[in-house]
């Protein structure tokens, strides 16, 4: 016998319905967080009658604060169209499916928008009507799905139950008789946590996206940390050097006598490599370096530069460091031969410019200081007049002692600056 | 148990097997036909090397240039700018794949010279860079320091030169003067030559290319002229 469990009023919390149905049976197939069907066989041992299985179901719904209705059948589809439909508990004896649906409006079967204009321009409004007609008939004009339709109808199951399989939390915690305080001890106590997590996730087919380490500190205290490499692993080696190495840059205050792992667990990556660009460096191996470059990484200033959808002069981004496969035509891309390249200075410095006949004749900067042999330009930019807005005058110039540097005069405040060198 | 086994055998996917090339059989070329005539195929691997110039003579360029060529074959680079001077339009003018570029920038320095720390900083996370074993070339770029990469303790340079050895890295210094350079490595020595513009000073005027001349170790008999158009 199947039941099905829908709540017509907003859950307390997404996951509220299942966790009343999983109290009865770990057959439970979720539809979303409502509604829900249960596989309820084998429970005739502990229920006298099916109407006393309904009651406790609504029971234990209303314990946790859901408002419930539930239906009891013999076929999956009569169970969930009837809890839907039908308030309180609803009971449908062996057989008596199709006579329970035929009532029901034909909205409750979830039909596609195509099938559910189509079917009222037919003029058929209740699954009753839906399941009169012949499915051979249906299938010759709207193909083999129609006629699937017509036996959800008579309320006759087509499929298995599939069960929603369980959230698995990946996390382990040792609680240690002695305080630990050196991070040598603490490595040997961080494999032995991390290669079973590791295997959990390996069993899965998963690799750690995260892991988020608590340290229970002697002095009450918990050290937490969350280490979010660019690329999954499922090494322990490697998780444990990233910790220790994260340990080393940031001590705990005390010694410490818990440790909790916790793994964000990710699909395990698939990679097609090629046989003919360079070998791209192992996930772990990569996120291993970069931990060791901390000082770097930490403040934000390590990355892959990226460019941005603007014009303003000097925009970019830094991304994290996480290169994939070289994409296709790019390997055969000719050499552009070299470019004058601009070397910024950050931010640009603020100059003292004397203009001569429209153009700039000296400039005097920190570190820049020369008379203008050269000069092209202006060129005039402008933008982002509704959020920090820029207006400028753009010169290349050549300096005598030497150089070539870019020189602007930013027109709203009215100030040269030297943005940086020509090299 | 099947991961232990391809593990042990080295057939992990992660690490493909068909990597027995001996890579330092080939140079990294730069992909401009004179430098790479000068430089005998390009710059070594396992070796450092070093380009330097004064201001406006193309070190950048050579070296953004150096960055494309490899990026572009799919392999990985890495640039250390203690100063903070790598404009990443440029860059990608010149060619490099960004997604293939590791980039450590630098403190924002309010003056023209860095700190020492700053600069022992940066030669450390060049050090952890060619340990790694993981970037085709590291570049190191000093240019606009002034005198401070000379006050470095010389230990600091032989001990990158003994960390990059035997490695497929190609470890590059940039800088204004001579720095160091390994007995394997290559000197490239820029001169300004002279900007190229469109025409008179005018409203229509344009910076057109930047004239080099580039000698390979110092030596003036192994001499090229470089121009390096403007973006």
């Amino acid at each position: 016998m199947f039941g099905g469990l829908h709540s017509p009023r907003a859950l307390p919390e997404a996951g509220a319905l299942v966790a009343v149905a999983r109290a009865f049976t770990p057959r439970v197939e979720a539809r979303a967080p409502t509604p829900v069907l249960l596989d309820l066989t084998g429970l005739g041992r502990l229920y006298a009658t099916p109407h006393e299985l309904g009651r406790a179901l609504i029971a234990a719904a209303a314990a946790r604060q859901v408002d419930a209705q539930a239906a009891l059948a013999f076929t999956r589809e009569a169970a969930l169209v009837i809890a839907r439909a039908c308030p309180g508990l609803t009971v449908v004896p062996a057989g008596g499916e199709a006579a329970a649906l035929a009532p029901l409006p034909l909205a409750l079967m979830d039909l596609e928008p195509e099938q559910q204009e189509l079917f009222a321009r037919w003029g058929l409004r209740t699954i009753g009507e839906l399941a009169s007609l012949p499915p051979a008939a249906l299938a010759a004009r709207l193909g083999l799905a129609a006629a699937r339709l017509v036996h959800r109808a008579r309320g006759e199951d087509a499929g298995v139950l599939v069960a929603t399989p369980l959230p698995e939390r990946f996390e382990t915690t040792l609680e240690l008789d002695w305080p630990v305080s050196g991070l040598e001890p603490l490595a040997f106590l961080l494999s032995r946590l991390l290669e079973p997590l590791t295997g959990a996730l390996a069993a899965r087919g998963a690799k750690a996206a995260s892991l988020a380490y608590e340290l229970g500190l002697a002095d009450a205290t918990i050290h937490a940390r969350t280490l979010r490499p660019a690329m999954p692993s499922g090494d322990a080696r490697t998780w444990r050097t990233l910790v220790l190495l994260d340990l080393e840059a940031r001590r705990p205050k005390d010694e410490i006598v818990r440790i909790t792992l916790r793994a964000e667990p990710a699909p395990a990556r698939a990679a097609q490599f090629s046989l003919l660009d360079p070998a791209l460096p192992s996930p772990e191996k990569l996120a291993e370096t970069l931990a060791r470059l901390d000082a770097w990484t930490a403040a934000g200033r390590s990355g892959s530069p990226r460019l941005v959808d603007t014009h303003r002069p000097g925009a970019f981004a830094v991304a994290s460091f996480a290169p994939g496969p070289l994409p296709r035509g790019r390997r055969d891309a000719s050499p552009r031969g070299p470019r004058v390249a601009l070397r910024a200075y950050r931010p640009p410095r603020l100059a003292q410019v004397i203009v001569r006949a429209g153009v700039p004749g000296f400039v005097s900067a920190p570190g820049v200081r020369g008379t203008v042999t050269a000069a092209a330009g202006p060129w005039r930019a402008s933008g982002d007049w509704w959020d920090r807005a820029y207006s400028r005058e753009e010169w290349d110039v050549a300096l005598v002692p030497g150089g070539a540097f870019r020189v602007f005069l930013d027109r709203l405040r009215g100030q040269w600056f030297v943005e940086g060198e020509l090299d | 148990m099947l991961e232990n086994l391809l593990r042990a055998r080295k057939l992990q996917a992660d690490e493909p097997p068909l990597r027995v090339e001996d890579y330092r059989q080939r140079a990294l070329a730069t992909g401009v036909p004179e430098l790479d005539t000068l430089l005998a195929g390009g710059f070594p691997r396992g070796e450092l090397s070093e380009i330097h110039g004064p201001a406006s003579s193309g070190r950048t360029g050579v070296l953004l240039a150096l960055l494309a060529r490899t990026t572009a074959a799919g392999a990985l680079a890495a640039l250390v700018d203690p100063l903070d001077r790598l404009d990443p339009a440029s860059a990608a003018a010149a060619g490099v794949d960004l997604e293939r570029l590791l980039w450590l920038r630098g403190p924002r320095v309010s003056g023209e010279e860095p700190q020492a720390r700053t600069l022992a900083e940066a030669t450390k996370a060049v050090a952890t860079l060619v340990g790694a074993g993981l970037f085709d070339v590291v570049a190191l770029d000093l240019a606009g320091a002034g005198r401070e990469p000379q006050r470095l303790p010389f230990a600091t340079w032989q001990r990158l030169e003994r960390l990059v050895e035997h490695t497929k890295s190609g470890l590059v210094l940039l800088a204004e003067s001579h720095v160091a350079c390994s007995p394997g490595g290559r000197v490239l020595a820029l001169e300004p030559a002279g900007l190229r513009f469109s025409g008179p000073p005018g409203p229509a005027c344009l910076l057109q290319s930047l004239a080099a001349r580039a000698r390979a170790g110092g030596h003036r008999l192994r001499e090229a002229e470089l121009t390096l158009a403007a973006v």
